[in-house]
């Protein structure tokens, strides 16, 4: 996957492309849709968010259409716009094992709008974890990867086992690269209200850091970093112990503009 | 939509902590859009209902915490909007009841249909405000009972202060509700500000901020 430059909008922050509003879409080397799972989620109930100066808590819960209006919505032409602007990639989980399988059965005939399709096997704000049954994600993995021909990302977290390890059985599964990494569990209290929820933001960037640096000791797959990356220095470093591309989520909601600073350097 | 900054051109203090910011430069917005506002104190833009201010773009602050107080002090601000969907005020006659931060906002919907304004406040104004000013709460909880003969209110202003107007008119007129929610992209991107309605759930960045009041709290 050639991505120019190496700089992909994250899964869930970007929405279904509303932040090309805000952003030349030729400082974005890709953007990757929120996840659509099989069926319709309404997501968490509110509050969904809390913020500090160095993280952000979400508890979304993968809020989306579900894969059998969104390939309505696709054959309606909806992000017809979108496919001209800049290069897509698919964002897909399932709340069991079969449910994956089942989104790549029915997004299969639409992959070649796609530039890639990610696998999210990580959220933290559902309760099925695929990492955490190595056994069963192998199996998983080789599945997939024989329904589908497109570029396949797994996009992991570091809850469930050792990422290097599990990157290897991406790879060794033929799959072509891993985004990492996810957000991960966290809590946060506000006065009397506790609010569960994915932590990102500049906390999670020497972990990711780790992440990355781990997985491409191990393996050589396509490396897109994500987790922190809040400027053109925290991308550069990325790059530097062996990520292909980089993600950018959080930075977004505090400047858009982040982008193009990050696509000036690495274009 | 767009990415914008903003240069002060004028600091009011209106009470002890809040204030009124107007701006050199100029945005067109419908009324009750928002924009959102970068600090140093958070990785998310907070929102600002966009307003008027002596013919200026305006909006107004209350200081409730380190961002709040980092907008105030600053005389360049980076924004991106104008966000939300624009009120569209009913036929009919109709009053905005509002606290003092929402001074802006109110000015601007004045002049562009003409409703009356209500101002409650817990502390007197530094300064000569062209609308009714009621202060503290007793008065406030007056002025609420004494409100007839209105088609429609816009009440916006604290949860507390919503949920008690929102309780004291439902009975009278049509009631719109500009809800507080937290927000982090503002453009309809990360779905965080969800609010449950007995329609479903609505997102307050693009659906709102106004909602009918009845939608939220029948």
């Amino acid at each position: 996957m050639e991505l120019r430059p190496p700089i992909v909008i994250a899964s869930g922050v970007g929405g279904m492309g509303e932040y090309l509003k805000l952003i030349d879409p030729k400082h974005i080397g890709a953007y990757t849709l929120k996840t659509i799972t099989f069926n319709p989620r309404r997501g968490n109930p509110p509050p969904r968010l809390i913020a500090t100066q160095n993280y952000l808590i979400n508890s979304i819960g993968l809020e989306n259409v579900g894969v059998e209006k969104f390939i309505e919505e696709l054959e309606n032409r909806v992000y017809d716009e979108l496919f001209k602007k800049v290069k897509v990639i698919f964002s897909f989980a399932g709340e069991n094992f079969e449910e994956y399988l089942l989104v790549a059965q029915k997004m299969a005939p639409y992959q070649d709008r796609f530039v890639a399709f990610e696998c999210n096997f990580s959220c933290p704000n559902v309760h099925f974890n695929p990492l955490s049954n190595v056994v069963e994600l192998e199996r998983m993995l080789s599945e997939l990867r024989k329904r589908l021909n497109v570029f396949l990302i797994a996009k992991l977290g570091v809850e469930g086992a050792f990422i290097e390890e599990i990157a290897k059985i991406v790879e060794d599964c033929g799959w072509d690269g891993v985004t990492l990494i996810n957000t991960i569990r966290a809590l946060h209290v506000d006065g009397d209200r506790i609010i569960k929820g994915g932590i990102s933001g500049p906390v999670l960037k020497p972990i990711a850091l780790r992440a990355v640096y781990e997985v491409r000791k191990k393996t050589n797959l396509y490396i897109i970093a994500s987790g922190g990356i809040m400027n053109e220095q925290d991308a550069e470093q990325f790059f530097k112990v062996g990520a292909n591309a980089i993600s950018v989520g959080t930075a977004l909601y505090k400047d858009p503009k982040m982008i193009e600073k990050i696509a000036q350097k690495f274009s | 939509m767009e990415n914008f900054s903003l240069t002060r051109s004028e600091l009011v203090q209106l009470t002890a902590d809040t204030f009124i910011i107007s701006f050199n430069e100029w945005i067109d917005f419908e009324p009750i859009q928002f924009i959102m506002i970068e600090t140093e104190t958070s990785i998310v833009r907070k929102p600002f209902g966009l307003g008027r201010w002596n013919g200026k773009l305006a909006i107004g602050v209350q200081i409730i915490g380190p961002g709040t107080n980092y907008i105030v002090q600053q005389s360049v601000l980076n924004a991106h909007g104008p966000c939300g969907k624009g009120f569209v005020p009913p036929e009919g006659k109709g009053a905005m009841i509002a606290t003092p931060a929402c001074l802006p906002m109110a000015l601007d919907l004045h002049k562009r249909c003409s409703c009356d304004v209500f101002i409650g406040s817990l502390e007197e104004l530094s300064i000569e405000i062209p609308f009714p000013l009621v202060v503290g709460d007793e008065a406030f909880l007056s002025l609420l009972r004494s409100l007839e003969g209105y088609d429609w209110f816009l009440v916006i202003g604290s949860d507390q202060m919503e949920k008690i107007s929102y309780d004291a008119l439902k009975d009278k007129a049509e009631v719109f509700v500009s809800f507080n929610e937290y927000m982090a992209c503002g453009i309809g991107a990360c779905r965080g500000c969800a609010k449950e309605t007995k329609n479903g759930l609505k997102h307050l960045c693009i659906d709102g901020p106004v909602l009918r009041g009845e939608e939220v709290w029948s």
